[in-house]
């Protein structure tokens, strides 16, 4: 059973959301937004503005929003291609919540995050979802293995990661890494790779289910970031067509530009209202939250791609140069859709419950 | 078995939900429900003894206003109601007087049509069909031609009227006609009569459509009614039509649950079943399309949940409908299609068929192209969502 009252009411999630798209606004205006990303300095003012409004604490006190405000600010990071640490600082929070008060290296960390003054990036590893993810393991007080696909990596001042064997995580300040490789890509900024050889550390127990969850937990918000840009992406091309005129009148007019954009609206529309339906469940502590979650992110992968592939054709060359807004959000929603195993993991994990999970692979 | 959990936010409506599920489970599941398998297909979907058992319930109109004899529920509450009757498959043959003619009744009708028409709906004792579409007149409804000429105190009706769904098995038909053929806009006007389909005049002509029920072309040559059977007053008809369309908007959640139903069936099959030596629920294939179908549905029901929202704050869903629709029958469609690629030739094989693996998922199939058109086409839906929920130019 599911606990009833949310602790956030909907006029409090609209006053959030304007206040984070206000401060975005004025703080990481859309022009400039492409260079802005890849200067440390600027991602840094906007990370620090973002912990004086109390923003970067989301997720350690469920009196202060749950995973519903959570998804919510993280659509506007996507609307505004701002690639401030949030996830990171998210999971620690999340984390930190369960072992407040205990002396393991995660409260200090949280601490600095709400503050500003930390920047986080997690590798999630084995629980990543993703096959090439990579894995880290724990024995004799020091961390081996490899982790692909962490954002952020080249902002953070420190590194959390998930480890498998045995289940918990380790938190490392940037210098003990023994190697950050940017892997360019699609991705922008860049996702990294990280590598570890026996590198001392303090292992913090929790459970695998729990840091599956938190896994999972992170795919919803990379997933309603990709929403934001995909509005965000959507209202360019449908504002273009009211305004674009060709054979002699707004391509708007034309029935396959409104078709085309009527199903980029259903799409749109589906993914926000199946997020915030998971992050319900999860605030309420449903114990199906995660089917609901599966269903959000199998819906949202393929419908947001094609979302921002509409707007593309919609925009004609027009949106096609890199120095245009469009081709950002291009990059957003594909890495943050496609990472994390993507939809084809979140099928899999409905088939599961569905039919029952399928057999080992031999 | 596995199925979809349910989204209920309100303990009014789980607890409303499950009273459903157990007076379905004594009035319906059993004797009542074998019985009604057993005849054929066709005649399925209408039985009056159930109607009755329904209206006695109080559960017809159950968002109609107290006044009238509904019971004010709450749009969540009638949405998990239709949502039961219809995973139940359940007999609903009431719904056009339920859904449509009631409400255009309450809002439009003069005192004497809703003492006349009402409590017989409410019992579950009114049968009437739509008359809507024409050979000329489908998407384009306003450009109808069936005429009705006013002469002294009676109206006199002339013309034919299409794929009216139990056209044959109803008593009355709700007639949209043509009483202003000069009027600009065309809507202008339109009229809206109950007629009573056994009369002089009136030839009925039932054909079955591919989902393996009857529609019909009805053909009116003098038809004769009096004016009181005009709802909302003359070339007043364009309106009585498009509000009842809002009433039947939470409707549309029915269909959603029907979609849960044939998949909840073909998952059932999935997991017992064997190709070749391998347990189908094994094939990474077959579990893709599963997981991509069980996600669509929860899609189209947090449509409809997101309808009966809207309507719960006051506000009408109108593109909102649009998509609604739209998702959910083109949905119906990929589902049929999954299915007949999962199940192979076998899916071909219907309920009379002794080895069908799953017999209704054939007809899943056929049923689903009335989804995409019946009551306003896919096309029509997306002009909806572009023009009224996106502002875009005519």
């Amino acid at each position: 059973m599911a606990k009833e009252d949310a602790a956030i009411g909907e006029e409090e999630r609209t006053l959030l959301r304007d206040t984070v798209r206000g401060l975005l606004a004025e703080q990481w205006p859309v022009e400039g937004a492409v260079e802005r990303a890849n200067d440390q300095a600027a991602v840094n003012r906007i990370w620090r503005s973002l912990a004086a409004q109390g923003l970067t604490k989301l997720g350690f006190d469920p009196e202060e929003g749950g995973l519903r405000e959570i998804l919510l600010v993280f659509e506007e990071l996507g609307r505004a291609s701002c690639p401030v640490p949030l996830l990171s600082a998210v999971i620690v929070s999340l984390l930190a919540r369960r072992h407040r008060g205990a002396a393991d290296g995660l409260a200090g960390l949280c601490e600095a995050l709400h503050a500003g003054s930390a920047a986080a990036a997690v590798a999630f590893g084995a629980f990543d979802g993703d096959a090439a993810a990579g894995q880290v393991s724990f024995a004799g007080g020091a961390v081996s293995g490899r982790a692909a696909f962490v954002e952020n990596a080249a902002t953070a001042t420190y590194f959390v990661l998930f480890v498998d064997a045995p289940a918990g995580v380790v938190v490392l300040p940037a210098g003990a890494v023994m190697s950050v490789t940017p892997t360019p890509g699609l991705a922008v900024p860049a996702l990294s790779e990280l590598s570890f050889a026996g590198t001392n550390a303090a292992l913090v127990e929790v459970s695998a289910a729990r840091l599956a969850e938190l896994a999972e937990i992170a795919r919803l918000c990379c997933a309603a970031r990709a929403l934001g840009a995909a509005q965000r992406g959507f209202e360019l091309a449908h504002e273009h067509a009211k305004v674009r005129k060709q054979f002699g009148q707004f391509i708007g007019q034309f029935q396959a530009i409104q078709h085309k954009l009527a199903d980029c609206l259903t799409r749109l529309d589906g993914a926000r209202l199946t997020l915030d339906a998971a992050a319900t469940m999860f605030d309420r502590e449903h114990e199906d939250w995660r089917v609901f979650a599966a269903a959000s992110l199998a819906y949202a992968g393929p419908a947001l791609r094609q979302v921002v592939l509409e707007s593309h054709h919609t925009m004609g060359a027009i949106g096609y140069a890199e120095e245009h807004e469009m081709p950002r959000h291009f990059r957003r929603i594909h890495a943050d859709l496609a990472r994390f195993g993507g939809a084809h993991r979140a099928r899999a994990a409905l088939a599961d419950y569905l039919l029952g999970p399928a057999a080992p692979a031999r | 078995m596995a199925t979809l959990p349910a989204f209920d936010l309100d303990p009014a409506v789980s607890a409303f939900r499950r009273e459903v599920r157990e007076w379905l489970s004594v009035h319906w599941h059993g004797e009542r429900e074998a019985m009604h398998s057993r005849r054929p297909f066709k005649d399925r979907g209408y039985d009056p003894e159930f109607s009755r058992l329904v209206g006695q319930k109080g559960w017809i109109g159950l968002g109609w206003p107290e006044a009238f004899g509904g019971q004010a529920r709450s749009p969540a509450e009638q949405l998990a109601f239709v949502e039961e009757m219809e995973y139940a498959h359940a007999p609903r043959g009431y719904l056009v007087g339920e859904t449509i003619v009631g409400p255009a009744l309450i809002r439009h009708g003069t005192p004497e049509q809703q003492a006349r028409y009402l409590p017989a709906i409410l019992r579950g004792e009114m049968s009437i069909a739509l008359g809507y579409s024409e050979p000329e007149a489908g998407s384009d409804l306003a450009s109808l031609r069936t005429r009705a000429v006013r002469n002294g105190d009676d109206w006199i009706i002339n013309g034919q009227k299409l794929w009216s769904t139990g056209g044959d098995k109803s008593e009355h038909i709700w007639l949209a006609v043509r009483t202003d053929p000069d009027a600009k806009p065309k809507h202008a006007g339109i009229s809206v009569v109950i007629v009573p389909l056994k009369q002089a005049g009136i030839t009925i002509r039932p054909s079955i459509a591919m989902y393996g029920k009857t529609f019909s072309a009805t053909f009116y040559d003098d038809v004769r009614v009096p004016s009181s059977a005009m709802v909302g007053g003359v070339n007043n008809g364009w309106k009585v039509i498009t509000d009842a369309l809002a009433a039947e908007r939470v409707m549309i959640g029915g269909l959603v649950a029907l979609l849960q139903r044939s998949l909840d069936r073909l998952t059932e099959y999935v997991k017992r079943a064997e190709e070749g030596g391998q347990r189908l629920r094994e094939n990474t294939v077959i579990r893709d399309r599963i997981g991509a179908l069980a996600a669509d549905i929860e899609v189209a029901r947090q449509f409809a949940i997101r309808n009966a929202r809207l309507l719960e704050e006051g506000r009408t869903p109108l593109y909102e409908a649009a998509m609604t629709k739209v998702f959910a029958g083109e949905l119906q469609e990929r589902l049929g299609e999954a299915a007949l690629d999962i199940l192979g030739a076998g899916g071909l094989l219907s309920e009379d068929a002794p080895s069908a693996p799953i017999g209704e998922m054939e007809q899943v199939l056929r049923h689903s192209i009335m989804g995409v058109i019946g009551g306003g086409t896919a096309e029509i839906q997306r002009n909806i969502i572009a023009i009224r929920g996106l502002g875009l130019p005519r």
